[in-house]
């Protein structure tokens, strides 16, 4: 990244090449190219730049060295912090402490800093939370801002209450550490002097986590405002009045035992993060956290995209798997360091374990921090869970595939779509409309001329089994008869200016304002909103898509808010920016959960995200571009969304900007059917796409690409309702799964469905093959011809009509093989097992049904099955919970045909118990396709059912 | 028609008889349509038989027991089980349908007899009959209008044949005409020639008479002299001020030029200019403004982009010269004036409303590309001030403009070549053959007549010789252009029968919303809405032998494509565009009846349809 300079220039002119933004008043067949963007002075229109090749516009954006806060910490030296811990004592369970310079060394920038108050609070399963903040009792000007309703209730019950401390000397320090019980093997210490907090191994004393081990932690305390004091910045045409003056954050973090670090969405990057500072390290940006509208993001920047979540997690061989989140919503700025970038230093730190070392700085807030041990990769994941929650149970149709495209013009347009998919057979569940179908972009209502009828549309659509999804998004047109705008700003329910009046930005409507959702009264009138008298012309088979909600702001600083705008409880935008998005998302989401009488399931598909969006909704990685590399990088992105508790995500299938080469569109289906979100997407720039459109051969790739996930559906709600329960992602990169195959470690080109699935994507032009890493000690059959493959190297696999997939061997994968218009018509459709057994001969597997919407699953409305199988026999063994009185989910479903994969001996029957009647053994096709050749073993027609206990004995 | 209709109920009446017989069959035959029942009866005799892809083999128990055997699905006609297969409902009283297997017992009722549900989770309603007759009835009036259509098509043939034979005709005699008038031309040019020689040796010899007498003055008159120099520097400078009107008609392309100009500070120019919208926005950036202001920005990208492709150099250079010689030096001056000060343009407006007008109308000149460019006298002093009066204007006004221009819009068909036509009628007279006889004998007795070496030239003569050169060339020209127009016009491909010949020259409308959109086969198609012109493409070629005709190169999209459309041709007794859509940004699609699509064969192959339903 090159710097520029921070001086404002002197013209400001911002130019947005983004015809996403420019068409905001597109209509049906003129174009309308709308460039918005101004400067207060005015509008500035350059129509003459606008056919150049557009693409990111990295100078509308702050680098760190425009952003004084980061620039700062970015520069201070190791051995900085000359804090040190006094008053240790053990308080309401905590281990608290106050920090503070010791006199005789007075640093010279904070000689007359406050005490600041650290807490560490430890609570089960080996989480340790640590607080930093300003002492109350000091009366600092503001409080600091602390990010409210993302740590779930139930996680304060799990807090272990500390009741002593033990002191010990560390590496000859001068003053004494204490040391707290963590967890099993686990302990918390917090040296005095030099400061630093760490986790480690009781046994063996390696640390695994650590704060301020360098000394870089610096906090800014808010102080009253000084003659002299030029607290304003300005970047571009936009100045920051910055009232409050700097009170940024910034520490070191080191994880220890790490051959790698992840996380920290989102970024169009790798899986693993690759260092941003050190030696051989050319100038480079630190991984950025702010939520921002980023036109044409390109496809490997550490730039800050849509959503934030402040939450890395390291793996290593030796050690295993560790996490440290940072709850905090203010612009977040995060360097990865190379090793060797603090040679200089003369810190001695234990030098037998791999470390990796990160510099974690934000504008605001305060030290909110949580440690977890692992020490497995799905520990971590769960531990990070506990805190932010698992991802709530998508509605069955949600894990379907979507049809979308800015814009499906009108109903007839919808009819057609609609009835295309039927014409060639192709699956799909929702239909979805942009923002084109509103009057004029005012939310909650309908073009009246493309859509005179929507009722009756998605009646239509209803009728077989389809849903409608229509955008809802933040900005809110200011326009006096607009009925939304009237109540929310005689309630005075936007965002404020620093001026205190309503905040009046520009987006799709042009001249809008922005509900301020922070304030749990106005997220409560939002939702009301959706009610089915409030939102006339919807209906229950609608949902809601919040798109722009970082929030976009198109003359905004960075395309978003003003960072002094005024939230509810005189809360700066600065300090909760990453988090508006995800108090939109969550009225939002409340919304349609209460229309329904809390009963529905919600889908809400939102771009921007926090910690904690995982129990609201659905996320995609926003306006990407129909490339290869895009693609590629979809799935690291996905992945990475995965590991850090959003497991509902997916990318726009084809690429949002641009038009596809046909066979990147095909490969794109053929990977995105194993994501979790799958939907089609397209700019209103591009040429039409719909799987059907590319000739007969390509429509049967696509088809296929598409049953194929249908077909798995019942193993993907299973893995959804996994992560329901556990935090443990659908798809997972391959280290979660083989955390001793270092092989896998930065392998982001493949990933796993569950356990059970492995997934090469192809990413590259004209392939007729892929090679292919089979993760070791385990064998491997092809998805389609059932060829096993030996693990623990990489394997060439024939590629030209499909992606390589895998079922691992010992896992038992539950499938619905009839093919049906959508997810509906398939509720009373027979199952398919397919067993793949282990070198022991046993394979095990899981099944989970319930009635696919409503809540009635908490009460015990499922059924959850375990498959076990081993020596020649299969049983299903019940996993639920009893329900309660009249809460049974019931199911007529039965096996139809079990599958089994590395069978050595060759039976010619099976007996079923307790039925006591006998199924033939054959051999069949593995996947039933017109000319499947017959060659795997095959129990047909068991007929047992799925809610039954059950064995079947192979004879 | 009415043998037709009677004997297609006696037929429905009859089918629905065989069915009861066909019922009776085995009830696993379900989903087996009646041209496969034969292959199903193996089972019966040898007890299994191959399914259809010889995949596997079958048994009787295996046929329809809701698993699939065969990978094809022929073991499952009548259950969902093959992902393959196909179900076949006998739909009595309409037609019989083959449909997926996936819709087998899915609980929507996908064939009218209800048949595809049977496993009692819902129940269908029977609706084949009413929906037989729908179809029947649909089905009749389509054989009703192919009927038409052919009778029409088979008339709009031969009248093709005829006009093709025509105007090869007339192009032949045009061309043996225009080598006669050529020759005549060419003489009398030699002859006006001979006279203008002679007119000039006589004007050198009086210029020399005359200049001997003025020197004998000259010499009388001395003390004159001074002011005589005078006068001729007056006459020197009259000479170099009409140069510089001949300056100003050759100015170049005005509204490109003046953006790039030295402009004046805060003046706004030429409409095409994206930086005058911000001026614009400069002077007022409140909230409607600017929204009227984005709109107009779209439609002045959309000028831009026009001019992307190839900016058609000269088209306004000569836009300009006409102007100039229509235009007084006064106005001449004001409206190039104007570009700069925007004031005084709309001073003129005010003072000389028809050249407002002007203006509005060759708003929609600009937008239309080159559509109107050979009927409208093109007139390029658009201003800004006249880009605000459209802004600010009523639409009321709009429209009174637009409709004065374009009276006929408002029937759905309308003749483009309204050149052509006026070629044609002038042409009436000279395809008299008379004329050129008398022509003819007009020149011979010119030629004998007038005699060149005359002194002095008889002047009523040569006037004579002048003006039957300039009509005989006026004339030469006009027959050189129809010529032109008939080879371009024969040159098309007016199908294998000429089918499409009667298309030639005509326009079709179809209102949708607020936008009319204009298909001219063979010439070109645009989108108008009020007064402002898209053109969707230019006449390219049928596609799909036949079926389709596409119309491409049209304007460019911003960031997207030049416009482009495909018209779908479907049989029709009427020519008439209907179901315009835009399926992809800039990709438009229509659909046009016309008897030119309805051939004898397919007409048959409906009737037989319409019989196979009654089965």
């Amino acid at each position: 990244m090159s710097s520029e300079c921070l001086l404002p220039k002197p013209t400001h002119i911002s130019i947005l090449k983004n015809p996403y933004y420019d068409h905001h008043t597109t209509d049906r067949s003129t174009m309308k190219s709308v460039v918005v963007l101004h400067c207060f002075l005015g509008f500035i229109l350059l129509l003459s730049h606008l056919n150049s090749v557009y693409s990111w516009k990295k100078e509308e954006f702050r680098n760190c060295n425009q952003t004084p806060f980061c620039k700062r910490a970015r520069s201070r030296k190791p051995q900085h912090c000359n804090l040190i811990a006094t008053d240790v004592i053990i308080a309401d369970g905590d281990l608290t402490a106050k920090l503070i310079t010791p006199k005789e060394n007075p640093h010279e920038e904070d000689s007359s800093s406050n005490p600041l108050i650290l807490s560490l609070s430890v609570y089960e399963n080996g989480i340790l939370r640590m607080k930093i903040d300003e002492d109350p009792s000091q009366n600092p000007p503001k409080k600091r801002f602390e990010v409210p309703d993302v740590i779930v209730p139930e996680f304060e019950s799990k807090k272990l209450w500390l009741q002593r401390y033990t002191k010990q000397v560390i590496h000859g320090d001068s003053a004494d550490s204490f040391v707290v019980y963590l967890f099993d093997g686990y302990e918390a210490v917090l040296r005095s002097d030099p400061l630093e907090v760490f986790v480690r191994e009781q046994t063996s004393g390696k640390r695994v986590l650590s704060f301020n081990s360098h000394g870089l932690f610096d906090f800014e305390q808010l102080r009253v405002k000084k003659e002299g004091d030029d607290w304003e910045e300005r970047f571009r045409s936009h100045t920051d009045s910055r009232p409050y003056g700097p009170q940024s954050i910034s520490f070191d973090m080191s994880f220890y035992g790490a051959d790698f670090v992840y996380g920290i969405p989102e970024h169009a990057t790798s899986l693993t993060l690759k260092p941003t500072k050190g030696p051989g390290i050319e100038e480079s940006e630190p991984y950025r956290l702010f939520n921002l509208d980023v036109f044409e993001y390109i496809h490997e920047s550490p730039f800050g995209l849509y959503g934030s979540i402040p939450f890395m997690l390291s793996h290593g061989r030796t050690r295993g798997t560790s996490g440290f989140f940072w709850l905090n919503a203010a612009e977040m700025q995060i360097d990865v360091l190379g090793s060797g970038w603090d040679a200089e230093s003369s810190i001695m730190l234990p030098s037998d374990q791999n470390r990796i070392d990160t510099l974690w700085m934000s504008e605001a807030g305060i030290v909110d921090t949580f440690f977890f041990i692992g020490p497995k990769p799905k520990d971590v994941v769960k531990q990070y869970a506990s805190v932010t929650g698992t991802s709530a149970m998508p509605q069955l149709f949600a894990t379907g595939y979507h049809q979308c495209r800015w814009n499906y013009r009108d109903e007839e347009d919808v009819k057609n779509v609609d009835s295309k998919f039927d014409e060639h057979d192709i699956p799909y569940d929702v239909l979805w409309l942009d923002i084109e179908h509103t009057d004029g972009k005012r939310y909650f209502t309908w073009d009246k001329v493309l859509f005179p009828n929507p009722e009756e549309m998605q009646k239509d659509l209803a009728s077989r089994g389809r849903r409608m999804v229509t955008i809802v998004d933040p900005h809110i047109k200011r326009d006096e008869n607009y009925h939304i705008h009237k109540e929310a700003s005689k309630n005075g329910y936007y965002v404020k200016d620093a001026s205190g009046k309503d905040y009046d930005g520009w987006c799709w409507p042009g001249s809008s304002s922005y509900i301020d959702m922070v304030n749990p009264e106005i997220r409560s009138w939002w939702a009301d909103k959706f009610a089915y008298t409030q939102y006339l012309g919807s209906t229950p088979s609608l949902y809601i898509w919040n798109d722009m909600n970082e929030p976009s702001v198109f003359n905004g600083p960075e395309v978003t808010m003003p960072r002094d705008a005024l939230h509810y409880g005189n809360i700066e935008h600065r300090e909760l920016h990453n988090a508006y998005g995800y108090y939109f998302h969550m009225a939002t989401s409340d919304g349609l959960l209460k229309r329904e009488g809390g009963n529905d399931r919600p889908f809400v598909l939102s771009r921007a995200f926090f910690p904690g969006t995982q129990r609201y909704g659905t996320v995609w990685t926003g306006d990407n571009t129909a490339t290869w590399e895009q693609l590629r990088v979809s799935v690291p992105m996905i992945l990475t969304l995965g590991l850090t508790g959003i497991t509902f995500s997916g990318a726009d299938v084809g690429g949002f900007f641009g038009n596809p080469d046909t066979e990147l569109l095909v490969r794109w289906y053929q990977v995105a059917a194993y994501l979790p979100f799958f939907r089609g997407h397209a700019h209103h720039d591009t040429k039409r796409r719909e799987p059907w459109l590319f000739g007969e051969h390509n429509t049967e790739l696509m088809r296929d690409a598409i049953r194929v996930r249908y077909t798995l559906l019942p193993y993907f709600y299973t893995l959804f309702r996994e992560a329901n329960v556990s935090g443990v992602p659908v798809t997972r990169p391959l280290w979660m799964e083989f955390p001793d195959d270092e092989a896998t470690f930065n392998n982001d080109e493949a990933f796993m469905v569950g356990n059970g699935l492995l997934v090469q994507g192809v990413y590259t032009e004209h392939a007729k093959d892929a090679t292919v890493y089979l993760p070791k000690d385990h064998t491997w059959y092809d998805l389609r011809s059932g060829t096993a493959y030996k693990g623990g190297k990489m394997q060439k696999i024939e590629a030209s009509d499909a992606i390589p997939v895998f079922q691992r061997s010992g896992t038992i994968i539950p499938r619905k093989d009839r093919f049906r218009r959508s997810t509906v018509q398939m509720e009373n459709d027979p199952y398919t097992l397919v067993i793949a057994v282990n070198s022991l001969g046993e394979a095990e597997g899981e099944l989970y049904i319930d009635d696919g919407k409503s809540y009635e699953f908490k009460k015990g409305a499922y059924i959850h099955r375990r498959f076990i199988f081993s020596d020649g026999k299969l049983t299903s063994v019940n996993l639920a919970t009893s329900a309660s009185e009249g809460t049974n989910f019931l199911s007529d479903c039965t096996i139809e045909r079990i599958i089994l994969l590395g069978h050595s001996s060759k039976p010619k029957s099976a007996q079923i118990e307790p039925s006591n009647h006998a199924a033939e053994v054959e051999l069949g096709p593995l996947q039933i396709q017109s000319g499947a050749r017959s060659s795997v073993l095959t129990i047909r027609k068991p007929n047992v059912r799925v809610s039954d206990d059950w064995s079947i004995k192979l004879l | 028609m009415k043998i037709h209709t009677q004997s297609f109920l006696l037929f429905v009446f009859s089918s629905m008889l065989v069915l009861r017989s066909a019922v009776v069959l085995s009830e696993n035959i379900i989903g087996v349509a009646p041209q496969d029942e034969e292959y199903y009866k193996g089972l019966s005799s040898s007890g299994t038989i191959k399914c259809k892809d010889g995949s596997k083999t079958f048994t009787k128990t295996q046929l329809n027991d809701d698993f699939c055997d065969c990978s094809d699905g022929t073991d499952e006609p009548g259950t969902s089980a093959c992902p393959t297969g196909k179900f076949y409902c006998r739909n009595a009283g309409h037609t019989p349908l083959s449909i997926f297997s996936s819709r087998v017992n899915d609980g929507i009722c996908d064939c009218c007899d209800g048949s595809d549900e049977y496993n009692g989770k819902i129940k269908c309603k029977n609706t084949c009959w009413e929906a037989g007759k729908v179809a029947r009835d649909r089905l009749r009036k389509k054989i009703e209008t192919f009927q038409e259509g052919v009778t029409i098509r088979k008339h709009d043939v031969e009248q093709a044949k005829l006009l093709v034979a025509k105007d090869e005709a007339e192009l032949s005699r045009l061309k043996n005409e225009e080598n006669i008038l050529k020759g005549l031309v060419q003489q009398l040019k030699e002859r006006k020639e001979q006279i203008e020689k002679a007119e000039e040796k006589e004007r050198i010899q009086k210029e020399k008479e005359e200049k001997q007498k003025k020197e004998a003055e000259e010499a009388t008159v001395k003390e004159q002299k001074g002011e005589e120099k005078v006068n001729v520097q007056e006459q020197e400078s009259k000479g170099s001020n009409s140069e510089d009107d001949g300056k100003i008609h050759d100015h170049p392309p005005l509204g490109q030029d003046l953006n790039k100009g030295p402009a004046d500070p805060g003046v706004s120019l030429a409409h095409d200019d994206d930086d005058d919208d911000d001026d614009d926005d400069d002077k007022d950036a409140s909230v409607d403004n600017i929204e009227q202001h984005a709109e107009k920005n779209e439609e002045s990208s959309k000028v831009a982009h026009e001019h992307d492709p190839s900016p058609g150099p000269g088209s306004k250079e000569e836009d300009a010269s006409e102007n100039a010689e229509s235009l007084s030096r006064e106005e001449l001056g004001r409206a190039i004036g104007s570009r700069w000060t925007g004031k005084k343009a709309e001073q003129q407006q005010d003072e000389d409303a028809g050249t407002a007008r002007n203006n509005d109308d060759n708003e929609d000149d600009e937008t239309s590309d080159n559509a109107h460019e050979e009927e409208d006298s093109g007139y390029d002093t658009e201003t800004e001030e006249d880009h605000q009066h459209h802004e600010e204007d009523d639409t009321e006004d709009h429209m009174d403009d637009v409709g004065g221009d374009e009276a006929d819009d408002d029937s759905s068909e309308h003749k483009y070549e309204s050149d052509d036509e006026m070629d044609m009628s002038d042409m009436e007279d000279t395809s008299n053959p008379s004329w050129l006889v008398k022509i003819q004998q007009t020149v011979r007795k010119f030629l004998q007549a007038v005699n060149p070496f005359q002194t002095p030239v008889d002047t009523s003569e040569s006037e004579s010789v002048r003006k039957e050169y300039d009509d005989a060339s006026g004339k030469l020209s006009k027959i050189q252009s129809r010529i032109s127009s008939l080879t371009k016009k024969l040159g098309h491909d007016f199908g294998s029968e000429k089918e499409f010949y009667s298309l030639y020259g005509r326009c079709f409308e179809i209102k949708e919303n607020k936008y009319v959109y204009k298909v001219c086969p063979f010439k070109e198609a645009s989108q108008v809405e009020g007064h402002s012109t898209t053109h969707l493409g230019h006449w390219d070629k049928f596609d799909e032998s036949y079926r389709v005709m596409l119309f491409s190169s049209g304007d460019k999209c911003w960031n997207g494509p030049y416009r482009s459309l495909t018209v779908r041709l479907r049989c029709g007794s009427k020519v008439e565009v209907s179901d315009i859509d835009e399926p992809s940004r800039c990709e438009y699609a229509a659909l046009l009846t016309t008897p030119a699509l309805c051939l004898e064969g397919r007409l048959k192959s409906h009737d037989h349809h319409g019989k196979g339903t009654r089965r």
